[in-house]
């Protein structure tokens, strides 16, 4: 049966990437059919680095996208670590409680986190701003700032996502002996020791598994830009997928939004495979 | 065969003979609002009574995502009728997606239409779609923040206008004179464009872009002075994905003296104030130092039918769209569809359309508006008008942010601009 089912996988999943790839190399209105591709060669990834509007857009939300993805990952794994090592023990009480909670922003849908985000990061009336004027800090421009937008998404992606990178990392330390703590305590190490020493070198395989999750979840933010921001302002929540979304399918300029999305998905691999060598690496030592 | 086996099968046929005449099931996909839906959707049942073989569902997205509604679901099983903004008619007929409008709709068009309307439904001499709202810009005003601040007339001349936005503005209270909007294109293009028009200029000249004249650089120059000055503040001025937002708040709870906005917005305004609508002016666009009459851009709404529906669907698409937009269908003489676009504050176009609703058009709010129709310039539609769009967007919200400089803005706009033009006429 193997062989059924490699050709089904290699249809649905290789089929529409080497289409990718293929149309990147083409002008072609999405609204045609792919006969009408006519063959440029390279001349949509020259534009993606060219000094004109669709090079300098693509370049700013291919920025925006790392910038979102780098400040995520960084703070929400030792974040979910922290928080796992809280509920994970067992004498904390209502520990089981927390857990709950926090996996329950994971399953809230997109719309209604957007909603109520939306309208706590509200300049005039949202709870954020009046509960920073109760400790003397003035009003903050939050999602109207280009200076600030892209942050108050970060730490909404953050908050919706802690919760699942929480449980991941309680099934890691579930898999941790106890045997091994105990040894570290008769061997003196006090609990820093034992974290540094035992617990993190023992999580590495569940952080690498939460980091790849994490980069390839934070690459495809759409649906928080889509219904708060729309990539604004001044281009500043402009990030990869909304920006392919508008070239590809709103402008029908189907040969450029696949140059978009190839330039998004090797830098994707290169930043997977550099996780991958960063690990191994941290593995020999 | 006999009587009594031919019999059940002549039933059967001419049962199902009826079943297909009643099948002919049309969609109508727009942006309105559901209290606007619902009065579309009464034209339909009253069209309905008089062709009970046709039957139209219509089905709404907000206007953020009905461009691309309408290009991921244009085959067959799309929507029969969209209802579209101009400027994206150009490519939507460079893609095959509309049908050509049948030649008793082409005549009507041209017939019952101003030429400059008509025009902009169609596309190298072929008519695509009914014309239907038509929007200009005009300058809103707070008259009870004007009473406040000492003004007594609306700005007609720019040396007025940023006097009265500074004498508006006031950090204490979080007031700004002005209003500028981003976050979304048309909403932050169009105002621009008509500033630029009453300043002179153009956006577009013979199919060539015009950023570079001294009359664009006059209103690069004054959204500088405005946001400079903190006349202006862009943090006040966030739309959403409805076109609302911050922006609107703003204005309808009195923190923003002055908008640049188009009548549509009318239904909003009036849903936003309640009583306090009353204090609401509207005026024509401030005159800059190179214009000569106060100006706008204007741009239209047509609905259009699918190419690759049915022949049944299009003619049924077709025969309603000519009932909805007919003389008569609706109020007074007006047509049905006239009667769905004033209930929103919406200006009709159909020159009948315009008589019918004469006294209606009249009342203060969009009195402003119908005497800005003469003087209005269409807003260019040309191939790559949105993208056009989107990157003058990004240009002049990044001024608005004080990123780049007004010289800077103009500059890269026009290099902007030609490089979109060219590539998209490739």
């Amino acid at each position: 049966m193997l062989g059924p089912a490699t050709a089904l996988i290699g249809f649905f999943i290789l089929v529409p990437m080497v289409l990718t790839i293929w149309l990147s190399f083409h002008e072609w209105s999405s609204q045609t059919g792919f006969s009408a591709a006519r063959f440029v060669g390279l001349r949509n990834f020259e534009d993606l680095f060219a000094p004109i509007s669709v090079g300098r857009d693509f370049r700013r939300a291919f920025v925006n996208t790392a910038v979102y993805t780098g400040i995520s990952v960084v703070v929400m794994l030792p974040l979910s670590v922290l928080l796992g090592l809280v509920v994970h023990q067992r004498e904390v009480r209502g520990g089981q409680f927390l857990r709950t909670v926090l996996f329950a922003t994971y399953m809230v849908p997109m719309i209604a986190v957007a909603l109520v985000w939306s309208k706590l990061y509200s300049p005039s009336e949202g709870p954020i701003n009046q509960i920073l004027g109760w400790v003397g800090i003035g009003p903050q421009p939050w999602l109207s700032s280009p200076q600030t937008a892209l942050y108050a998404l970060i730490v909404l992606n953050i908050w919706q996502q802690i919760g699942y990178f929480t449980v991941l990392a309680v099934a890691g330390l579930t898999q941790i002996p106890s045997s091994l703590y105990e040894a570290a305590r008769i061997d003196g190490a006090n609990r820093v020791q034992s974290f540094f020493g035992v617990t993190l070198p023992l999580l590495r395989r569940t952080l690498l598994f939460s980091t790849v999750v994490a980069v390839i979840n934070a690459v495809q933010v759409f649906e928080p830009v889509v219904l708060i921001t729309q990539g604004g302002p001044a281009g500043s929540t402009n990030v990869l997928t909304y920006h392919i979304r508008r070239v590809g399918i709103e402008r029908a300029q189907g040969g450029m939004g696949s140059a978009m999305a190839v330039a998004l998905m090797l830098a994707l691999i290169v930043a997977v495979v550099a996780i991958f060598a960063f690990n191994r690496k941290g593995e020999e030592q | 065969m006999s009587f009594h086996r031919a019999l059940p099968l002549s039933l059967l046929i001419g049962v199902s003979g009826a079943t297909y005449a009643q099948a002919v099931e049309i969609s109508y996909l727009t942006h309105w609002s559901p209290e606007t839906v619902a009065l579309l959707e009464g034209a339909a049942d009253r069209y309905a009574q008089e062709h009970p073989d046709v039957s139209v569902s219509v089905r709404a997205v907000p206007f953020g995502d009905l461009l691309t509604t309408i290009r991921s679901q244009s085959g067959s099983s799309g929507p029969t009728i969209s209802g579209i903004y101009d400027l994206w008619l150009p490519e939507l007929v460079r893609d095959g997606l509309v049908d050509p409008a049948p030649q008793n709709a082409t005549d009507e068009v041209r017939a019952a239409w101003p030429a400059g309307i008509a025009a902009a439904s169609t596309v190298e001499g072929t008519v695509y779609g009914y014309p239907n709202e038509i929007n200009v810009y005009a300058l809103n005003y707070n008259k009870a923040l004007f009473a406040e601040a000492g003004i007594e007339n609306p700005p007609s001349n720019w040396d007025e206008f940023l006097a009265a936005a500074e004498a508006l503005t006031d950090p204490g209270k979080g007031q700004q004179g002005f209003g500028l909007i981003n976050s979304w294109n048309s909403g932050v293009v169009h105002p621009f464009a008509s500033f630029l028009v009453s300043n002179g200029g153009a956006l577009i000249a013979d199919g060539a872009p015009a950023l570079d004249t001294p009359q664009a650089g006059g209103v690069f120059g004054l959204y500088d002075q405005l946001a400079s000055n903190g006349w202006s503040l862009p943090e006040m001025g966030t739309a959403d994905a409805n076109t609302t937002g911050p922006y609107l708040d703003n204005f309808v709870s009195g923190r923003t003296g002055m908008i640049v906005m188009a009548n549509w917005w009318e239904s909003a305004l009036r849903g936003g104030m309640g009583d306090d609508f009353a204090n609401i002016g509207t005026a024509p666009i401030p005159v800059g130092p190179s214009g000569e009459a106060p100006s706008s851009i204007s741009y239209s709404w047509l609905t259009v039918v699918n190419a690759s529906a049915t022949d049944e669907e299009k003619a049924a698409a077709w025969d309603f769209l000519t009932w909805l937009n007919g003389e008569g269908t609706g109020e007074d003489g007006a047509s049905a569809m006239a009667d769905i676009l004033m209930s929103m504050g919406i200006l009709p176009s159909r020159t009948s359309d315009v008589e019918a609703n004469a006294a209606a058009l009249d009342r203060d709010f969009l009195a402003g508006y119908v005497s800005v129709l003469e003087n209005a310039q269409a807003f260019p539609l040309v191939l790559g008008g949105q993208e056009f769009t989107d990157a003058l967007q990004q240009i002049i919200e990044s001024l608005e942010y004080g990123q780049i400089s007004a010289e800077e803005a103009q500059e890269t706009a026009q290099a902007d601009a030609e490089v979109i033009l060219e590539r998209a006429s490739r």
